[in-house]
């Protein structure tokens, strides 16, 4: 695969090619595969492995003329969940930024516009993580809700 | 002059759906426009972590309202990826049909709203009842009329019955009449060539850079279409050619890229969908329609990263899903195309609009905010 070949390393995996890079490789990976003819920016995907520790961000980038689809994959330490913003090559990455910080409190250096996407005054953690237990957040938020209207504690 | 704020949505007429965008005017032009999302949110993907790979099938066909077929089509490949999974060939002939149906539906839908938008109010009423006919089809055929949950990893649900070709048959005839009336009123109407024509027009050099897809791109004159990039369903089987400026058929050409052009490009893709089920029902084989599967509560899926995409009637849609060989995913991403139309591109276009011209931008951009929020 073509990316594969101008990167010099990755596997092919279900018909994609699966890159895994440093962290300080990756600008120039995006920069060099652009130029090459991945000029679509599919998607930023962010996986949160618990159990490892870590995050790993996959870049997705689409080639029209080889039809060739490559995931760039960089891991970052979980609990330094600090990145380099990449919205510089391409404009969409600055929203799949946003979201990913918003979902997983990844910071993004160089992002100026990392600003409330799809929640709005969440004082809590970030949602995505494999951590937030969302059946216990609901307990917590919203159980001193009493059903039956005159019930006490009504509105919490 | 002084400049105002200006906020358009949630609750609005011109607006494509539950989002709102928050405009600074000076005088009626837009000088700079922001997207503000967040009204729909339903955390589906923190859902689908939880839950079975096939209890995520009622899921998915939630996060786009108007074509919820291709959600499943998407998510479907991505586990057959991963499964190593040959779907039977009836199964690919059908899920075309329905893929396309919906396709016309969703269009439909797309060509009335945007009608509105320019104050043609009689295209949202026709277009709204000639949906209803394709709906009729899926209630038929599926038992539901909004979301199907019909295609499954591995083939689809049920079989096609005998009688359904007949009536889609019937139903492609009507709206193919049809769309002579919605030439009539508005595709070779004045009204349209004045408002249309130059408004809200794509930068086609940046296009790709920006991430625009589907009928959005091919205005811009790349004809690039993932049903011939990408060949998934029945699509390598069917002959049909990419609808892309400058190439509109009987319509008059103008700009690349600009509302009226996105909107052409729409209506014509609706009589080459009607092509391809003519096609697909032709010449769709006899055979199993799925394949077996293995016990649901048990079923765990082999370890991998699988992409799949789909066109939908708005751009590409894609599926990341990640498996670490066990009884739910890890985690589903999904890629929609009005997550870059709608925020990126749509705040770029409407910097130096008219007011009066924000919502037929919008909607010739055909944003949906459920797939940027999921």
């Amino acid at each position: 695969m073509k990316s594969i070949e101008l990167l010099g390393k990755g596997e092919e995996m279900h018909g994609r090619a699966y890159i895994k890079l440093n962290v300080n490789e990756l600008e120039e990976a995006i920069k060099k595969l652009k130029e090459n003819g991945f000029n679509h920016f599919v998607m930023l995907s962010c996986i949160d492995w618990l159990d490892k520790g870590k995050f790993e961000l996959v870049y997705h980038m689409w080639n029209y003329e080889e039809k060739e689809h490559a995931m760039l994959s960089i891991d970052i330490d979980r609990n330094n969940a600090v990145m380099k913003s990449m919205s510089h090559i391409f404009p969409q990455i600055e929203t799949y930024e946003r979201e990913v910080h918003e979902m997983y409190g990844i910071k993004f250096e160089g992002n100026t516009r990392l600003t409330p996407f799809l929640l709005e005054n969440w004082p809590h953690d970030p949602p995505m993580r494999k951590d937030f237990d969302s059946k216990k957040f609901v307990r917590q938020m919203y159980e001193s809700i009493p059903f039956i209207e005159g019930e006490e504690n009504e509105g919490i | 002059m002084k400049e105002y704020e200006l906020f358009i949505g949630p609750q609005h007429p011109g607006i494509t759906g539950n989002m709102m965008y928050h405009l600074w005017v000076d005088g009626d032009t837009v000088t700079k426009a922001e997207c503000n999302v967040g009204y729909l949110h339903r955390g589906f993907e923190k859902l689908m972590e939880s839950r079975l790979w096939m209890q995520n099938i009622p899921l998915v066909c939630r996060i786009c309202v108007p074509e919820p077929d291709v959600n499943e089509a998407a998510y479907s490949m991505a586990v057959e990826q991963l499964m190593g999974w040959e779907i039977p060939d009836r199964a690919r002939y059908i899920r075309t049909i329905v893929l396309e149906l919906a396709r016309i539906a969703a269009y439909l839908m797309a060509i009335g709203s945007y009608a509105g938008s320019i104050g043609i109010y009689t295209i949202p009423q026709w277009s709204m009842g000639d949906r209803d006919y394709i709906l009729d089809i899926f209630e038929q055929l599926t038992g539901a009329r909004v979301y199907h949950i019909y295609i499954w990893p591995g083939g689809v649900r049920w079989d096609m019955p005998a009688s359904l070709p007949r009536l889609i048959e019937k139903t492609l005839n009507y709206i193919e009449e049809r769309l002579k009336l919605y030439d009539d009123v508005l595709f070779e109407n004045r009204v349209f060539f004045d408002r249309a024509i130059g408004v809200g027009k794509i930068p086609c050099s940046k296009a790709i850079e920006w991430g625009v897809t589907g009928p959005n791109l091919r205005a811009c004159g790349y004809g690039y279409d993932v049903r011939k990039l990408e060949p998934y369903a029945a699509y390598d089987e069917i002959d049909f050619d990419i609808v892309s400026y400058p190439d509109l058929g009987k319509f008059d050409v103008h700009e690349a890229g600009d509302a009226y052009t996105r909107m052409l490009i729409r209506r014509l893709e609706i009589e080459q969908s009607i092509g391809i089920i003519r096609q697909a029902l032709e010449k769709m084989p006899e055979g199993e329609h799925i394949l077996k599967h293995p016990n649901w509560l048990r079923w765990k899926v082999p370890e991998g990263y699988a992409f799949a995409r789909v066109e939908s009637s708005k751009g590409e849609f894609g599926y990341f899903v990640v498996s670490n060989g066990g009884l739910k995913p890890v985690r589903v991403h999904v890629r929609g195309p009005s997550y870059t139309h709608g925020i990126n591109v749509a705040e770029r276009l409407l910097q130096g609009a008219n007011i009066a011209d924000v919502s037929q931008i919008l909607f010739s951009l055909d944003i949906c905010p459920p797939d940027i929020e999921r």
